[in-house]
């Protein structure tokens, strides 16, 4: 998520004479993309800032300043830390607040503090100056402050109407599916079950917590006592909830990504005294505190030889010391303390040597090729013979097209694998055949021209039983104004290019429009293609042609059968080739060749008879005379 | 003249008859041979002059010259006057275009895909293939992005309405190239250099995203790999890809199943990084590269105390289209197979 740093609020923690633009290339590359500075009417310069999701610690102007301080100096940019003092007001014994919790995960920890005698008024001008510039309305001094914070320091927090409380009382529990409450924006809201909510002594909901507050209990220009609340929630919930419903504000985007444990009392006490400066008010209650989970500091490993492993170059002891205690990291022999607010992001070795190598700069470091050892290669047949057949179909004028992996119901088959959530109603089968949406492409440019031809090869999606679906590779084809057997002589013709010896069958499906179209198992005939080519010794001997014509009887028989009676007659018979079929007449072209001796006329006449007799025999096919 | 004389004569007139170019060059040479003060009517004139005992043999011999000269002018003459007499209209059938044979095309991606290739292909990256659909265990847990991990919803995932599978879990379209790592690993032949490009799909579409897309996976597993193998395998790819002025930097970034992770940017084609109006800050990002987590390495059952790796997963659209020329406003033309957009690559 992006947020929005002014620089004259960063120099609250840190003085530099870096420019806006230093400091942005700086973030830029050690740390956070600055993606713009923009400028406000007075001439302010703000930082626009993308954080990753694993540095909710850098969702604040502390955050930011951090690693700022921790960076500059490292630049050559003085930078000077001003350490915000811990501030700890009168805790007072006047109020009290009866607090459930009936689940310890929901809220980790959970702070209060009740102030009385506050006036509600408008903020100083600095405040709303700042809110305004990060985009936040502001609307008095008790909500102002605690939005201030959150921007200051990253730690959501809320104010309620403390006489609102009914019964001074507070059950923080999981919502049941159904139940109401109206937020603070008047939006009344229906609650999935599991969010975290607040119920007060009346049983009223009183806060969508860590969302947003509820209007029953809101601060308002009446409001003498207020309810200074400051938690650490469980982010899976929030995150949860606040997706369900829809409803992300800045308070659960921080909630969600994780609260510095450490920094929330201090945040407490600063709004503390900020209300008493800006809004009158005085302690009115003890301190609440309730810690639900053991808060164990965390150490990691200082690995110094693998530091310079995964950088590639070395980077001295001293200079990783020096980045990682820059950084917060307090040293403890081989090991560093992980600061509180990188507590749920620094965990492993190669955590800290992250740390470590993006302050060195990532720039400086070489650019180098792999060497070592070969690696194991993998079998590439089948992108040879994908880019052979690819490139054979372009040649002989195919385009390729590329469709989606999913198609409409209309086109999808009865057992095609479907989505449960598709995008749109097209793409919600996934393909078990190319053909369906390649004659969709044809049908779709019908007025291209006379002729179309397209062909995919790609992966269809089988489903299987209990198992990932199987996924074999398939070359489609479809034209549109091609004579059956020219298209058939294509597909034939990809065969041969693929040095296919034993002729793989397919079939060719006629459609509308005289639309034809094919489907091959690519796999399959891959699996058959002869990469080497086996010669076969030229012959001195010369070979007979000649073309016979034969007359097609009216009887169910295909050109395979007749091409096997012939070339099983008698191995002299080198070639048999079809030439052309005119009514039912059908003319072949024979060549006869012995390679042994020069083949005579009178033994090619023998091997003819024999062809005669047995095709008249076997198929009543008659020589046409 | 002699008999020698009258062979070298012939060998010159034929040396002379190769190296016709022209009408003009043919008329020059029969002047030259066969005119009236030719060559040949000079050799007349010296066989009158000869006594008779000489005179039998010379003569036969000029007869036979003679012939053979004649002969062949006739011939020159058949092919030069010949194509004189060509018709106007044959003349202009001559300048139509010429009948192309049918041209078919590759697809964009193809060709993107291949120009890819080639460039990893001398580093030593071997091609592979991953299930396109997939366990969502491949796609996310072994990628270290458990199920209750918000970076799960950063990838609009499609999920399979089929059973779930108790380790693994559903079925999904994949997401990324990424799902190929643990694939790899699990291979148990190292050391890794592969090249996985496969369809991917996600819950978008607008005129950056399609649903349907290409992704290129490289992943380098070996001992002693380094952020510097990356930056160096990287920077010859957008040299090789892009073009010799072209580089690319690293700037810090998250993803779950690297550490350090990094965003790529190259700088501007325009400018070459000195910042430009169409590139702002010199930079253009390229995208997300990173070393592989170490959990990641142990969910492929490779010990990450002795190896490391790196990998890196782009689109194959998104890259290609960052080419300068392509001027491919939309990324939805590419699988709209439109034949008058496919036509033009």
């Amino acid at each position: 998520m992006n947020i929005l740093v002014p620089q004259n609020w960063l120099k609250d923690y840190v003085e530099t004479e870096a420019k806006p633009a230093e400091i942005a290339n700086a973030l830029s590359l050690h740390a956070f993309s600055v993606e713009k500075i923009n400028e406000t009417a007075s001439g302010e310069s703000v930082f626009e800032i993308e954080i990753t999701p694993n540095r909710g610690d850098a969702l604040s102007v502390l955050g930011i300043a951090r690693e700022v301080a921790a960076l500059l100096p490292r630049l050559g940019f003085s930078a000077k830390w001003q350490e915000p003092k811990i501030k700890t007001g009168q805790e007072a014994d006047k109020f009290k607040l009866d607090v459930q919790i009936k689940d310890k995960s929901l809220v980790p920890r959970f702070c209060a503090l009740v102030l009385e005698d506050v006036q509600i008024k408008d903020s100083p001008d600095f405040i709303k100056q700042r809110l305004e510039v990060v985009g936040q309305r502001p609307l008095n001094n008790v909500i102002d402050i605690t939005n201030y914070l959150m921007f200051d320091k990253g730690q959501p927090m809320h104010a309620f109407d403390y006489d609102k409380i009914k019964g001074a009382k507070m059950i923080v529990r999981e919502s049941k599916k159904g139940e109401k409450l109206i937020t603070l924006d008047g939006a009344e809201r229906e609650l999935p079950a599991g969010v975290i909510v607040i119920e007060d002594g009346e049983g009223r909901l009183i806060d969508l917590c860590g969302i947003m507050g509820a209007k029953n209990s809101e601060v308002d220009e009446n409001t003498k006592r207020v309810l200074l609340f400051v938690q650490v929630y469980d982010p899976v919930r929030i995150r949860k909830s606040s997706m369900a419903l829809g409803h992300r504000t800045e308070a659960a985007l921080r909630f969600e990504k994780g609260i510095d444990f450490d920094g929330v009392i201090p945040a407490l006490w600063e709004a503390a005294e900020m209300m008493k400066q800006y809004a009158n008010a005085k302690e009115a209650s003890k301190l609440i505190d309730i810690l639900n989970v053991e808060y164990i500091p965390k150490t990691v490993l200082v690995d110094y030889a693998k530091i310079n492993l995964v950088a590639g170059v070395e980077i001295s002891k001293q200079e990783v010391d020096e980045i990682l205690t820059g950084l917060g990291f307090v040293f403890d022999g081989q090991n560093v303390k992980v600061p509180s607010w990188r507590y749920d992001d620094i965990e492993l070795p190669e955590d800290l040597a992250e740390e470590v190598i993006r302050f060195y700069g990532y720039y400086k470091l070489p650019n180098k090729l792999l060497i070592g050892d070969l690696p194991k290669s993998a079998d590439q047949d089948l992108f040879f013979w994908e880019d052979v057949a690819k490139n054979f179909l372009k040649h002989r004028g195919f385009f390729e097209c590329y469709t989606n992996s999913a198609t409409n119901k209309e086109r999808a088959s009865e057992d095609a694998l479907c989505l449960s959530n598709p995008l749109t109603e097209e793409f919600k089968y996934l393909k078990t055949s190319l053909l369906p949406q390649l004659l969709g492409v044809v049908e779709k440019n019908l007025g291209y021209g006379d002729k179309i031809k397209v062909f995919e090869l790609a992966n269809v999606y089988l489903k299987k039983d209990r198992a990932l679906p199987a996924q074999p590779l398939r070359l489609g084809l479809a034209v549109k104004g091609m004579e059956y057997l020219d298209f058939k002589g294509e597909i034939e013709a990809l065969q041969k290019e693929m040095g296919i010896k034993n002729r793989q069958d397919f079939e060719i499906l006629e459609f509308e429009n005289s639309v034809l179209a094919a489907e091959i198992n690519f796999e399959d005939w891959a699996g058959q293609s002869q990469k080497v080519k086996t010669y076969l010794p030229l012959c001195s001997f010369n070979s007979i042609k000649e073309d016979l014509t034969f007359v097609v009887p009216d009887s169910k028989i295909t050109y395979s059968d007749i091409e096997k009676i012939i070339l099983a007659i008698d191995e002299r018979i080198l070639k048999l080739e079809f030439k052309d079929i005119y009514k039912n007449f059908l003319t072949l072209a024979i060549e006869y060749l012995d390679r042994e001796k020069q083949i005579s006329s009178a033994e090619t006449q023998e091997i003819r008879k024999k062809i005669f007799d047995r095709l008249e025999k076997e198929l009543k096919v008659k020589l046409k005379l | 003249m002699d008999l020698k004389e009258l062979k070298n004569l012939i060998v010159e007139f034929k040396d002379d008859a190769k190296k016709l170019s022209s009408t003009a060059d043919f008329e020059e040479l029969r002047i030259k041979y066969a005119g009236k003060k030719g060559k040949l009517a000079e050799a007349f004139e010296e066989f009158k002059k000869l006594g008779a005992s000489e005179k039998k043999e010379f003569g036969q011999k000029l007869n036979e010259l003679k012939r053979e000269v004649e002969e062949e002018i006739a011939k020159l003459q058949e092919n030069f006057l010949n194509k004189k007499s060509e018709s106007p209209i044959d003349t202009f059938l001559k300048t139509l275009p010429g009948r192309q044979p049918e041209a078919g095309h590759l697809h964009i991606i193809t060709q993107a895909i291949r120009e890819i290739v080639e460039i990893f292909k001398p580093l030593g990256f071997v091609r592979v293939r991953h299930p396109e659909i997939d366990w969502e265990w491949f796609a996310f847990e072994v990628l270290n992005i458990p199920a209750t991990h918000p970076a799960r919803d950063e990838w609009e995932t499609f999920f399979v309405d089929a059973p779930e599978d108790k380790k693994y879990g559903r079925l999904v379209i994949t997401p990324h190239t990424s799902n190929g790592q643990v694939h790899e690993m699990l291979k148990n032949d190292l050391p890794i250099r592969m090249l996985g490009i496969s369809r991917c799909g996600r819950r978008q579409e607008d005129v950056r995203h399609l649903q349907t897309f290409f992704q290129f996976e490289g992943l380098a597993v070996d001992k002693g790999i380094s952020i510097s193998h990356l930056k160096g395998t990287l920077d010859y790819f957008a040299k090789n890809f892009f073009g010799p002025g072209r580089e690319i930097r690293l700037r810090p970034y998250v993803f779950r199943f690297t550490e350090p992770s990094f965003e790529v940017d190259i700088n501007c084609g325009l400018c070459l990084g000195k910042g430009c109006k169409f590139c702002k800050g010199g930079w253009v990002e390229l995208g997300g590269a990173g070393m592989v987590h170490p959990n990641v390495l142990k969910a492929g059952g490779i010990d990450p105390k002795i190896y490391t790796g790196f990998a890196f997963g782009w689109g194959v659209e998104r890259t290609y289209m960052m080419k300068s020329g392509t001027k491919i406003d939309d990324i939805r033309h590419l699988f709209n197979n439109d034949l008058r957009f496919l036509e033009q690559f």
